[in-house]
């Protein structure tokens, strides 16, 4: 069976992260705020929502409520994380 | 039997859902921000609902500009040392409160009263209107802490846009109390507890940002951690090290308790029972009532009593059961302006837990006492 895809999307800070989890679950889209890896932040500790479906749709709804600031990414086979467009 | 009627410092009579949420935070809830397992998430989503519910209540258009304070103390001075800068020119009222002279004393701000007048707010519109001209920057509270008198807060504000000063509102006693609305009146900044109106424990306050803040404190934020400057966005900006995950989880009780009643409603009760206790005692030509209009005064009533200090007076009372605040209130420049710097006042704040019964027995007691 094919792994699910893990995507993350960043957010600059917990209060944001948590407005746009409240807006993806509003919109049907099941999310999850993580601390953000290390290696994606390059000013130290931060937050990302985690998907693993409706990465797309998730993708719109934040960009359509003014809440998409941050990076996109998703992680390959190997476990590294590529930038998502 | 103990009346509480100090609720212009605290409120101690709060909606019962308070305690509880502030006894289940201290043992569900970990530090908000500060990891993703579920206690700090279930913190991090309580104090998220504490900004939203703040947000609605006082028409702040995005949460995070909600910034959680200590006390509304802390909340101005955030705000005062964010924009005054030393020499800047800022207009006060005469009613303002310590916590606003003496940010301003600190930070050296050239200051300028205007609007001296007890409960006469067309004066106080007029001496503002004469005053701004060149002023920097207005601070200005909205119900005088020492009298209540309701100043023209609106009216303060639309002077304010016209010639392109910045407003700080202290709505110390408003927030819960009367309609204070950030999107109307375009404020910088309004400073308040949490711990009043709002009837959140000690410990708590807001600060509703209208543009981003300079850090009085600085620290950890759970963000942008490699960086050495704090955080450019808000609310981190402003809001260095733990919060109080459990002040805050009471505080979103009490605003939601807000919410449900309505401003409105609180407002009719303690004009009633303001009513109630000047009918009982403005009679007796041994008390001195300081009383405005009930459009130009919220429920707190100072009063002083002919032949009675005022602490001596408060003290009194409180050997009585009666709860009340005597002297300046930590607002002399309020008393001066009322005439009552050298002898001070008695309040009697409201709440809408007080009732009339309460207010007979305070009134008797006080009564009883008087020489």
């Amino acid at each position: 069976m094919k792994q699910m895809d893990l995507f993350l999307i960043m957010c600059r800070s917990l209060t944001h992260a948590q407005r746009s989890l409240r807006l993806l679950e509003h919109n049907g889209i099941v999310a999850a705020v993580v601390k953000a890896p290390q290696e994606l932040r390059s000013n130290g500790c931060g937050y990302a929502l985690r998907l693993y479906r409706h990465f797309e749709d998730a993708v719109r709804v934040l960009r359509t409520g003014g809440l998409l600031q941050g990076k996109l990414y998703r992680q390959t086979a190997d476990g590294q994380f590529e930038e998502a467009v | 039997m103990t009346i509480y009627l100090d609720h212009a410092a605290t409120s101690l009579l709060k909606p019962i859902g308070v305690s509880q949420a502030v006894s289940n935070a201290m043992r569900t809830m970990a530090s908000p921000g500060r990891g993703s397992h579920r206690p700090a998430l279930r913190a991090a989503d309580t104090v998220l609902d504490c900004r939203i519910a703040a947000a609605e209540l006082f028409h702040v258009e995005d949460p995070e500009h909600i910034v959680f304070t200590f006390n509304a103390t802390h909340a101005l001075n955030l705000a005062i040392f964010s924009l005054v800068h030393p020499g800047s020119r800022v207009l006060i009222s005469g009613f303002e409160h310590n916590a606003v002279t003496r940010p301003l004393r600190a930070v050296g701000a050239d200051v300028r009263i205007a609007g001296r007048r007890l409960f006469d707010r067309q004066a106080l519109i007029d001496e503002f209107a004469r005053a701004i001209p060149g002023v920097d920057h207005v601070v200005c509270t909205h119900v005088s802490n020492a009298f209540g008198y309701i100043l023209p807060i609106r009216e303060i504000a639309g002077l304010c846009r016209k010639h392109g000063c910045s407003l700080i509102v202290d709505a110390s006693q408003s927030a819960g109390v009367l309609d204070v609305d950030q999107r109307e009146l375009g404020a910088d900044f309004i400073a308040m507890p949490g711990h009043k109106g709002l009837f959140g424990p000690q410990g708590t306050g807001l600060l509703l940002c209208g543009r981003e803040g300079r850090p009085l404190l600085f620290g950890g934020s759970g963000s942008d951690s490699r960086q050495q400057n704090m955080p450019a966005y808000l609310p981190d900006r402003l809001e260095a090290g733990t919060q109080n995950a459990c002040g805050i989880a009471g505080l979103l009780a009490g605003i939601r308790y807000v919410k449900e009643v309505g401003t409105a409603a609180i407002r009719e009760h303690e004009t009633k029972l303001l009513r109630y206790m000047c009918s009982r005692l403005k009679k007796d030509e041994r008390i001195e009532l300081f009383r405005g209009e009930d459009e130009t005064q919220s429920g707190v009533l100072s009063l002083r009593c002919r032949g009675l200090d005022s602490e001596t007076a408060a003290g009194m009372l409180g050997e009585k059961g009666v709860c009340v605040r005597g002297g300046l209130h930590c607002a002399p420049l309020a008393h001066e302006s009322a005439g009552t710097l050298e002898t001070g006042t008695v309040r009697f704040s409201f709440s809408p837990f007080n009732t009339e019964e309460e207010i007979e027995t305070a009134c008797s007691r006080l009564r009883e006492m008087l020489p």
